[in-house]
């Protein structure tokens, strides 16, 4: 199939997934999944799937990458050589460093890291599945595991995109939306303040075009935010 | 794997254990820990399977690639295991190139399966000389607990027979069932407290000895023995162990089994 002729609406307005322009992938989200880690996540979006570890905080070694004033955020992400249709070649790319790296960003900016000084707490976000939108599920998934592991934090960290395909803003871009899509917005949201703490961007909008995906996201990000409130409730029991 | 303080107390107690013949979970010399398999759970992988035992959980998925074959063997394709353990999945893993452990695991799962001959490599082939089905083989750990060995050599074997070999997307026929011809089987044992224990729990490898590594084929017949670590053993206590590992073998493979007729 071509670039131009994919078409990712039928005539009702629905997508080849069922959706509606503004509607997510159906998530699903569960605490505790890895049984030696000190908080763990499993989170699936679709038909992405992810698993995510929170281990620490542990002392920081070797010494020089020690904040004697903060903990240090050690994020990795990582997708198995199994999770797309054609295999990874297992090992750090380019891609996984750069989203280990904004994924450090977003989280650093809402842990509480001056309880820990010379600490570091090890965030590990393993894909397994991917399905266009797995810096979302992991950003999400490492979220509720490091709320799984009694670490600190501010809020939690929503991971959210829309985007753009066949001049339509669409919600949660898809596999084809994503390849054949002309514009991805991938967002970072702290639902109690709707402040933003992860954002990139490529592809082309206008501005209205980017204003309707940023409120897409926002309301987004609310709705996903309270199934992660239910994962951790149904662990722990209580309100949050 | 970072180096691991073993607290000697740890071991005196496993060996206290073992004088009464007991283990730190309760679980007899030669049981196994709770067994979850789940088959055909990664939707882009072409052969997977979640093993779960006790706290260890492992995946398998199985991938194809499109090779030339070696200009030796032109009618062959290939099969290429490979075990990645990352750090996601315990406070010991450390992130780097794989370590020897993780090699050692990746070979030790991948001749027990290359040597029993379950998969016939000129099977795999295309166009003789041109074309030929890489199996891509990946062993990945989630939670580590002890014995993942076992986990991925189960893993391994119940996604790769229930692997489809995806023809269409390469635009080379219509999909098919990869054609395995056996369930190769492996059985480990760690000797904790002075004597082999079956499935040894993480604490149990911290605080034991060497271990042993039993790949058995569908007639019982040995294809692949492995000793890891340091430490000395007898010929009565493999002969034990290797009595033992027959019928838990059987078990595991008829386990295999019917997990495929449910499919």
């Amino acid at each position: 199939m071509g670039y131009e002729d994919y078409q990712c609406m039928d005539e009702n307005g629905i997508r080849e997934d069922g959706r509606k322009a503004d509607e997510m992938r159906p998530v699903e989200i569960e605490c505790g999944v890895v049984p030696v880690a000190d908080g763990s996540a499993y989170i699936r979006w679709g038909k992405n799937e992810a698993i995510a570890a929170v281990y620490g905080p542990m002392e920081a070694h070797p010494r020089k990458i020690q904040r004697q004033d903060r903990a240090i955020l050690d994020v990795r992400y990582n997708m198995a050589p199994f999770s797309t249709s054609d295999r990874i070649r297992p090992g750090f790319n380019r891609r996984s460093r750069e989203i280990s790296k904004v994924t450090r960003d977003a989280l650093e900016s809402v842990v509480n890291l001056e309880l820990y000084p010379r600490s570091k707490i090890r965030v590990e976000i393993e894909i397994i599945c991917a399905e266009a939108g797995t810096r979302c599920c992991g950003i999400t998934a490492a979220s509720v595991a490091l709320a799984d592991a009694g670490i600190p934090m501010s809020d939690m960290v929503v991971s959210v995109a829309a985007g753009k395909c066949n001049g339509i803003v669409l919600m949660d871009l898809n596999k084809p939306e994503d390849n054949y899509g002309e514009a991805d917005l991938p967002m970072g949201i702290l639902p109690m303040t709707d402040e933003l703490v992860f954002l990139q961007m490529d592809g082309d909008l206008s501005m209205d075009e980017f204003q309707l995906a940023w409120d897409y996201n926002v309301k987004a990000a609310h709705d996903v935010h309270v199934i992660m409130v239910e994962a951790l409730q149904k662990r722990y029991g209580g309100d949050v | 794997m970072a180096i691991p303080i073993i607290p000697s107390l740890l071991r005196d107690n496993l060996a206290a254990l073992a004088e009464d013949d007991q283990r730190l979970d309760g679980r007899a010399r030669f049981a196994g820990r709770d067994l979850e398999i789940e088959i055909d759970c990664l939707y882009n992988a072409e052969g997977s399977c979640r093993v779960r035992m006790g706290d260890t959980i492992v995946f398998a998925g199985v991938k194809f690639q499109i090779m030339t074959p070696y200009p030796d063997r032109p009618t062959q394709g290939g099969l290429m295991t490979s075990a990645e353990i990352r750090p996601v999945c315990g406070p010991g893993w450390e992130p780097g190139p794989p370590s020897e452990e993780s090699i050692e695991m990746g070979r030790v799962v991948d001749r027990g399966i290359r040597e029993s001959g379950c998969i016939n490599t000129t099977e795999l082939c295309i166009l003789p000389g041109e074309k030929a089905w890489q199996v891509i083989l990946d062993l990945f750990a989630i939670s580590d607990d002890g014995n993942m060995f076992d986990a991925f050599a189960l893993a391994a074997i119940a996604a790769l027979r229930t692997a489809t070999v995806p023809a269409e997307r390469f635009d080379v026929g219509e999909d098919y069932k990869l054609p395995v011809a056996g369930t190769p089987i492996m059985c480990s044992y760690q000797k904790v407290g002075g004597r082999f224990v079956y499935d040894a729990s993480k604490r149990e490898e911290l605080g034991g000895d060497e271990r042993i590594h039993i790949t058995l084929g569908d007639e019982g017949h040995v294809h692949s023995l492995q000793k890891g670590l340091r430490g000395v053993f007898t010929a009565d206590e493999f002969t034990e162990i290797m009595d033992t590992a027959q019928s838990r073998c059987a078990e595991l493979r008829e386990i295999v089994h019917k997990l495929e007729e449910s499919q």
